[in-house]
């Protein structure tokens, strides 16, 4: 589903870059990808979304080779791909609804169906009721699942999450933890960017943990110290 | 793609942006208010000057004393010549008839003057009046000829103005028109900065280039043709308050100063085209600028 071969990606400043990096991550698995703030992590999850382009190696996501990909065609490409954030990055002047009715409208769907998809997905998230509200009158856990809502929508193969917990108490990211699992549980592939060593620990996930931009560890069932 | 979607955001985002949108409408009515009326006012200049160039005219004078031969000479002369459009010959009846009646108002000048003092003369039209001082010099000098008027200097002065002030007219409208087109580019640029989260979230939902850029295009659009609709009022306004001056307050000088309703529909649609090209290029290059992946 996922393949880095030998990725590196420098920058000349400010974010910290990625060298030599390879693993492969298959259909529905559920992936933490650990390392302090700076070893690269961010650079991993925008790698996968061909956000940008590494200087070497090739990436493969969802069968499509991200180093040959010609700019027309990334669009269609992050259809596949879900996506979602430490600030959530909702847009504040629309409601819930609307919120997650703007991934589809942007792919042109058709009302119909938009009307079908988005209040079945608000149920999932445990929104719904609440499709009215705007996203300043929700808590941040609220927020987030807008947010997945949004990245789910689509039935996407991968979901992308750089440090979805990061803003939200331990009791919030637990609910969000456990949507996540849930949606992995349909079949749908999770790459989730953490530092959180609580939830890393319970999860007993494979963690990939990323040290200074480089791979340190890929562990089956691991937890965030030093493997068991 | 739905033509709904496009026209929803399109008017929420003017809507939402309204002080900007104003912003945006305002500046292309006042700059294209300007070049529009800058464009009338030279087509203007343009026809009162090719009128008055029609109404030069060159006065052979000729000799009291002239033989029925050198009279011949002169007129077969005019009929030859390329350069003269047409010419006629004012006998001495009429020549005193158009003294008195033009010095009316010096009835002591008029009745010292006997008609056999007036000359007679020839009234000739040019093709081109720039060419009047070539021409006056063939008949200057020949005989049966007294003299040529030769005011060609004042010819030469006015046309000289004329070509000045249209150059100018069109530079000014032409500088307006490029300084229009910047602040339309920047009053979208920051329109669509103020929505850079949106786009980002469209791009990360993996909505196309087109589709992004088609409600920002046509808000530009939009801004563009309201822009310019109002400037084409304020247009419309200015060949009013020219024409009603040259009529009211008769202005000789400007009797030819005629501005035509094909010269107001050329500008009006001038002005129109500019806007909504403006409006829209404007705002196609601004979102370009977010989009590049």
């Amino acid at each position: 589903m996922i393949r880095f071969e030998d990725v590196s990606k420098s920058y000349s400043r400010g974010s910290s870059g990625v060298s030599d990096i390879s693993f492969e991550i298959g259909r529905g698995e559920f992936v933490f990808l650990i390392g302090t703030s700076g070893s690269g992590k961010t650079t991993l999850v925008k790698l996968m979304n061909r956000e940008i382009k590494p200087d070497t190696g090739s990436i493969w996501v969802a069968g499509k080779n991200l180093v040959t990909m010609p700019a027309w065609k990334v669009p269609y490409f992050r259809r596949n791909i879900g996506v979602i954030f430490q600030d959530f990055r909702l847009l504040p002047n629309k409601s819930v609804f609307q919120n997650v009715a703007f991934a589809l409208e942007v792919i042109g769907k058709p009302r119909k169906y938009i009307n079908e998809q988005v209040p079945q997905i608000l149920k999932l998230v445990g929104l719904d009721g609440k499709s009215e509200r705007y996203p300043d009158q929700l808590s941040g856990g609220e927020q987030q699942r807008v947010a997945i809502a949004r990245a789910f929508v689509n039935r996407p193969l991968i979901l992308l999450a750089d440090e979805p917990t990061g803003n939200l108490d331990p009791e919030t990211s637990w609910g969000v933890m456990n949507l996540l699992e849930r949606i992995n549980r349909t079949g749908t592939a999770v790459v989730m960017a953490t530092h959180d060593a609580g939830i890393v620990d319970s999860m007993r996930r494979r963690v990939i943990e990323i040290d200074h931009g480089t791979l340190h560890r890929d562990q089956s069932r691991g937890i965030y110290g030093i493997g068991v | 793609m739905s033509v709904g979607y496009f026209v929803k955001e399109t008017s929420i985002n003017l809507w939402r942006n309204r002080l900007m949108s104003l912003a945006a409408v305002f500046t292309v009515a006042i700059s294209l208010s300007l070049v529009g009326s800058a464009l009338l006012i030279r087509q203007g200049v343009a026809t009162a000057t090719s009128e008055w160039q029609g109404n030069v005219q060159l006065l052979v004078f000729l000799q009291p004393n002239i033989s029925k031969s050198e009279f011949k000479a002169i007129e077969s002369e005019l009929h030859s010549l390329s350069t003269v459009k047409s010419y006629s010959y004012v006998p001495r009846a009429q020549a005193y008839g158009d003294f008195r009646r033009l010095l009316a108002n010096q009835p002591d000048l008029v009745n010292a003057v006997p008609e056999s003092a007036v000359p007679t003369f020839f009234r000739v039209s040019l093709v081109n009046p720039a060419e009047a001082p070539a021409v006056g010099a063939i008949f200057k000098g020949q005989p049966g000829v007294d003299t040529v008027n030769d005011n060609f200097s004042a010819i030469h002065t006015i046309l000289t103005i004329s070509n000045v002030s249209q150059t100018v007219i069109l530079g000014i409208a032409l500088v307006l028109l490029i300084s229009a087109a910047i602040l339309i580019l920047n009053v979208i640029r920051v329109a669509i900065f103020s929505r850079r989260r949106e786009v980002a979230v469209m791009r990360l939902v993996g909505a196309t280039n087109v589709f992004i850029q088609v409600p920002f295009m046509l808000e530009g659009m939009i801004q563009g043709l309201l822009g310019s609709l109002i400037a084409a009022g304020v247009v419309i306004g200015v060949k009013a308050l020219i024409s009603y001056s040259i009529q009211h307050f008769s202005i000789h000088l400007l009797d030819g100063f005629v501005l035509t309703s094909h010269d107001l529909i050329f500008t009006l649609a001038v002005v129109v085209a500019v806007g909504v090209l403006v409006g829209t290029a404007g705002s196609t290059v601004a979102v370009r600028r977010f989009l590049r992946a």
